[in-house]
């Protein structure tokens, strides 16, 4: 049993290292041999079995003793644990290739290996919420699409960070794919404990909306983030010329700015987000079904799929 | 003899390992490497060829080399002297230049390393034969001994278990019965006192590697008169006087048997071993692993899981403590030994095959000593071998 173990442990080494490839292809030879009912007479079993009771008996006789009477029995349990973990990790992939994730529609939220293949991460918010959660609403939040649509998909985003800047891109995809059969709100939820300017962006679209130009001034605030700002120019004045270039009224919009007239409505939004459940931005709400990160189109378009055909 | 003193010669000693497979191969001494790097470093040229000072330099070393080993084996000629790779070459080297005939057998024991095997193996195809006597046993020697008998081939000191043959004995019948002796001196040169003049033994072939000296040297010693008449085995360069289009006429021994251009900086770090171990005392090296190996056979040597090959009696073992434990593979014992304490023996048939085949045993783990092993050394060797002992 222990020649499959050396093989997959050696097989992989063997990709990186040229050294481990002649013990790859020793335990392959093992194991066919193994396989196709004969005696391994590599001896690999022998040298792995001796090498790791010798390095056991250098620190405790009596469990070099166990394993060595043991030994197949530890092999057996290794080859099982290694094959369940096998076909889980398929089952992860199978699940991420349909969902995004690795455990299914309903487990959206949890950690997932293979998100670090596409780079997939979300700004995480340091203390998170205790106690029962509550569905979040749209509000009286800014929205695309139509007002009843069946499928309603609400966005706790923060203008500062660089996934919910990320997922703009699907979310602009989904908007035109779906357009009518969906509604997007975009509620602000700013991580001013990761990103100090958050708050400031938020109310400044808040601002923007009062002009009824949100969604334009929303767009630029995500395109032409912070980083494209030149050394001269400091933060506020990049938020005015975004402004300016949006067409807004920058009579109104300074004097809301300074007023700080939406501070209120942001904070109602964030901690709206908090009571339900939001602890990183992006995080959507697909009637009430969560997906965090900027997830791949699939991950959004299986739930939308699924909540359109109810 | 000061073993802790001789162990700061061999730098690979202060790095943790116990080394106690020396049967194989002896670690080299500073004063070896030394030499080798001379060498390299001062006069790296050919020698017995060119004229130049570097070369001479060469040619003086080689002879000085030569010499050292002459004085050592108390040949009674330089010229009796044959650098080769090691005792395979040199058993060969004797196999294929004797002029041995359709009918002719070859003695040999029933302990033999394959290279005192093998080689009469395949001259079975010319019509020579070899046959088999019982390792160590004179009457069975003395009965196998006939008229056909052209050479007995044999062993000195075995390498599986350290035991010897009475080879004094055994030369004295094989020449009275007409038949010439080569001896396997691998394991027995490095270890013990042998004088070629008193044996009287015709031909004597030993290793470098495991005298201290460098891998890839050994030492054929043949008595000159016998020399004289063998063909060459491997011809070519620095072999001949002179030649034509049609013939050569070779140079007396030993450049007749060494052809090519030879491994100077091994015959220099050979030379330099021997002198090594003649400074330390021949007599003293066994004496101290006889003493080393008493003291592991009476901690061990009763142990009920313990079979050792070779008998309870270290002085008849010299320095090697071969041995099975029951119901384990020799190699899982070895390899356990390497990983828990960090000590080298050898496992396996080493390579004598045939006995372990007709003993019905896979092989055996094989502890061999050398002077610069201490009593701390066999101390942690038992010790470990004790927890071995716990696993089955």
């Amino acid at each position: 049993m222990i020649c499959i173990l050396t093989l997959v442990v050696f097989g992989v080494l063997a990709i990186f290292s040229a050294s481990h490839r002649p013990l790859a292809k020793e335990a392959f030879e093992c194991v066919f041999l193994r396989l196709t009912l004969r005696k391994c007479r590599t001896g690999l079993d022998t040298k792995v079995k001796s090498s790791i009771v010798g390095r056991i008996m250098g620190k405790s006789p009596f469990a070099a003793k166990i394993t060595y009477k043991y030994f197949e029995v530890f092999s057996w349990v290794l080859v099982i644990l290694m094959v369940a973990s096998l076909a889980y990790s398929v089952y992860g992939g199978y699940n991420y290739s349909l969902y995004g994730n690795c455990y299914g529609p309903e487990e959206i939220n949890a950690f997932c290996i293979y998100n670090a293949l596409e780079g997939e991460t979300f700004t995480e918010l340091q203390t998170k919420v205790s106690g029962e959660l509550e569905k979040p609403t749209a509000d009286d939040d800014p929205y695309l699409g139509k007002d009843d649509a069946k499928v309603e998909i609400i966005e706790f985003g923060c203008y500062s960070c660089p996934y919910s800047r990320q997922a703009q891109s699907t979310v602009n995809e989904i908007v035109q794919k779906y357009g009518n059969q969906i509604k997007l709100v975009f509620r602000d939820f700013p991580i001013d404990t990761i990103h100090s300017r958050a708050s400031l962006h938020a109310e400044a679209a808040n601002c923007a909306l009062e002009q009824d130009k949100f969604w334009e001034y929303h767009k630029k605030l995500f395109t032409e983030h912070e980083l494209c700002t030149s050394a001269e120019e400091n933060h506020l004045e990049h938020i005015v010329r975004l402004a300016q270039e949006t067409g807004l009224n920058m009579k109104q919009f300074s004097s809301c700015l300074k007023e700080r007239k939406y501070k209120e409505e942001v904070k109602t939004d964030f901690n709206d987000g908090i009571k339900a459940g939001v602890h990183g931005t992006p995080t959507f709400f697909i009637n009430g079904r969560t997906i965090i990160g900027p997830k791949p189109i699939r991950a959004f378009e299986k739930i939308i799929d699924e909540e359109l055909s109810k | 003899m000061n073993a802790e003193k001789i162990r700061k010669d061999f730098p690979i000693l202060s790095k943790g390992v116990i080394y106690l497979d020396n049967a194989c191969q002896t670690l080299r001494p500073v004063q070896v490497i030394d030499k080798i790097n001379e060498y390299y470093n001062d006069y790296p040229v050919c020698g017995g060829r060119s004229y130049h000072k570097l070369s001479k330099r060469v040619d003086e070393e080689v002879t000085n080399a030569r010499r050292i080993i002459q004085k050592f084996f108390n040949a009674k000629k330089v010229q009796e002297i044959i650098f080769t790779r090691n005792t395979t070459e040199g058993i060969n080297l004797i196999a294929n230049s004797l002029s041995l005939q359709e009918g002719d057998i070859v003695l040999i024991s029933d302990k033999e390393h394959n290279s005192n095997l093998i080689p009469w193996q395949i001259l079975n195809s010319k019509g020579i034969k070899h046959e088999i006597f019982e390792f160590g046993n004179i009457e069975d020697f003395k009965s196998k001994l006939n008229s056909s008998v052209k050479l007995v081939s044999t062993v000195q000191t075995s390498n599986l278990d350290g035991t010897s043959q009475p080879v004094e004995e055994m030369i004295k019948l094989a020449h009275a019965n007409g038949s010439l002796v080569l001896l396997d001196g691998a394991q027995s040169a490095p270890h013990k006192p042998v004088d070629v003049q008193k044996l009287d033994v015709d031909f004597f072939s030993c290793s470098g590697h495991k005298m201290t000296g460098p891998s890839g040297t050994g030492i054929l010693y043949g008595k000159y008169s016998l020399l004289e008449k063998l063909k060459p085995f491997l011809v070519g360069g620095d072999t001949v006087e002179e030649t034509t289009y049609e013939k050569c006429k070779f140079l007396p021994p030993p450049e007749k048997f060494e052809a090519g251009l030879q491994n100077y900086a091994g015959i220099m770090g050979l030379g330099e071993a021997v002198k090594y171990l003649s400074k330390i005392g021949m007599k003293n090296i066994i004496a101290h692993e006889i003493e080393l190996n008493k003291r592991i056979t009476e901690k061990l040597g009763n142990h009920e899981k313990i079979e050792i090959i070779g008998g309870l009696n270290a002085e008849e073992r010299g320095g090697i403590f071969s041995f099975n434990i029951k119901n384990m593979d020799p190699h899982e014992v070895a390899i356990i030994l390497d990983n828990s304490a960090n000590i080298a023996v050898r496992s396996g048939a080493h390579c004598c095959h045939s006995w372990f085949n007709k003993h019905n045993l896979k092989g055996s783990v094989r502890a061999s000593l050398y002077c610069y092993n201490t009593e701390e050394d066999v101390d942690k060797f038992v010790e470990e071998i004790e927890k071995v002992l716990l696993l089955c």
